[in-house]
């Protein structure tokens, strides 16, 4: 079966299909047509506020009931028809207006709903981490088992920041940490099943239980980046990227234990956090600590020199957390494999 | 191991609340934890002690009246879900 949405029936030679996104756009709204509604509302509209008391109830079971067998010219004969204001929504001129109200209503209640969702998530900023292609996934992955032969660590920058992941092997993306920790959130339930320990609890409680520990180290790291003063350009979801790296190394490790008990899962886990920690201190080098320019070497102390100490003890805080962290979140999951003699 | 989310957030208000309920004149002031910046040096580099306290500060600042609120609807829950 093709699960693949773009592919339907062939499309015929040398047209493409334009996706319209926006009705608006296509210049008429498919959903004016006038609907033979029984009553001559719109199903969609609160009531009216002139009702009849008990009227309400009834008509919204009637514009339920019979959605689309009534044809257009049968309210003449509905009983409502004769209440006062409300025979005004019969005419088509009014349901077109009224149905152009509610579609601007509710386009700027999404505009307002995104503008207070962007103040606590940054959308454009999440999209930005997620703008990748194969090519980068591939070649990452590789860097982050082999980096020692990599040679050049900058990040290239566009006007308003860094270039985007699919054209820059350097800057972090947030999909990679994403897809790994669902991984590894299946992979922990896949070994805890072979070890006859599984239900299905099992998998809320390991993924809330690695997500509490990212959050707890993102906090950590922003509180130590707060308190020692350290300036950089590092943005809290680079730091949530660069932490999210270890997860990869963990899905591998814990598969590599299933095959070789504890021995295969403390070499893979200590190569992998060598391979690691070479890795963060690359990348994390040309962002945390101080480059200087000449100018500025000119200009005056404007690169503080104690600073340089602090930023280096981050850096080697940060690589040495990584270790720490993903043999905190494995060792439980492979304490009762039996280590297979080599 | 079974440190969830829930477990964070309880750990979390529990901390929080403890950082709320230092009264800066009556206590903090005697000991010497005052977030009032000392008038010595411009604030170029201040020490890794100002930073603390003025984190203190503001979190007691921020976050006074949404405690408020979180206390009672983790309360309402305990009581409830036991």
């Amino acid at each position: 079966m093709n699960f693949n949405a773009n592919s339907g029936p062939k499309q015929p030679f040398g047209r493409k299909i334009k996706r319209v996104s926006d009705v608006n756009a296509m210049g008429y709204n498919p959903y004016t047509q006038p609907q033979p509604f029984p009553n001559g509302q719109d199903a969609a509209q609160p009531q009216p506020a002139f009702n009849p008391q008990h009227q309400p109830a009834q008509e919204f079971n009637q514009s339920y009931t019979q959605p689309n067998n009534v044809p257009y010219n049968n309210f003449d004969t509905n009983q409502y028809a004769n209440v006062p204001g409300i025979g005004v929504f019969a005419q088509p001129m009014v349901q077109n207006m009224a149905m152009q109200y509610t579609q601007q209503l509710a386009n700027t209640g999404t505009t307002m709903v995104k503008k207070e969702i962007e103040r606590f998530v940054p959308v454009n900023r999440l999209k930005y981490y997620f703008a990748v292609d194969t090519k980068y996934v591939l070649t990452k992955l590789g860097l982050l088992f082999f980096p020692f032969t990599h040679a050049d660590w900058s990040v290239k920058y566009e006007q308003d920041g860094p270039v985007q992941p699919r054209f820059e092997i350097n800057a972090p993306d947030l999909y990679i940490p994403t897809m790994a920790y669902v991984t590894y959130v299946l992979v922990a339930g896949l070994v805890l099943g072979m070890q006859q320990r599984f239900s299905p609890e099992q998998i809320g409680i390991q993924s809330s239980s690695a997500l509490a520990w990212c959050l707890i180290e993102l906090g950590v790291y922003n509180a130590t980046l707060y308190i020692s003063n350290i300036q950089t350009s590092l943005r809290t979801l680079d730091l949530l990227a660069y932490s999210g790296y270890k997860f990869v190394g963990l899905i591998v490790s814990i598969l590599l234990s299933i095959v070789g008990g504890s021995t295969a899962y403390f070499c893979m886990l200590g190569y992998f956090s060598l391979a690691l920690a070479f890795f963060l201190v690359r990348s994390l080098r040309a962002q945390v600590l101080p480059e200087i320019s000449q100018q500025e070497a000119y200009y005056g102390d404007n690169v503080p020199s104690s600073g340089n100490k602090r930023r280096l003890y981050f850096l080697l805080f940060v690589a040495a957390a990584q270790p720490v962290l993903s043999w905190w979140l494995s060792y439980h999951l492979i304490r009762y494999t039996p280590s297979v003699t080599l | 191991m079974a440190f969830t989310l829930w477990n964070l957030f309880e750990a979390s208000l529990l901390c929080l609340n403890a950082i709320c309920i230092l009264n800066e004149e009556r206590f903090l002031v005697k000991i010497g934890w005052s977030a009032k910046r000392a008038p010595t040096g411009f604030g170029e580099n201040p020490t890794a002690k100002a930073q603390i306290l003025n984190l203190i500060h503001s979190i007691r600042t921020v976050a006074r009246i949404p405690l408020i609120l979180l206390n009672i609807v983790t309360i309402l829950l305990k009581l409830l879900l036991g």
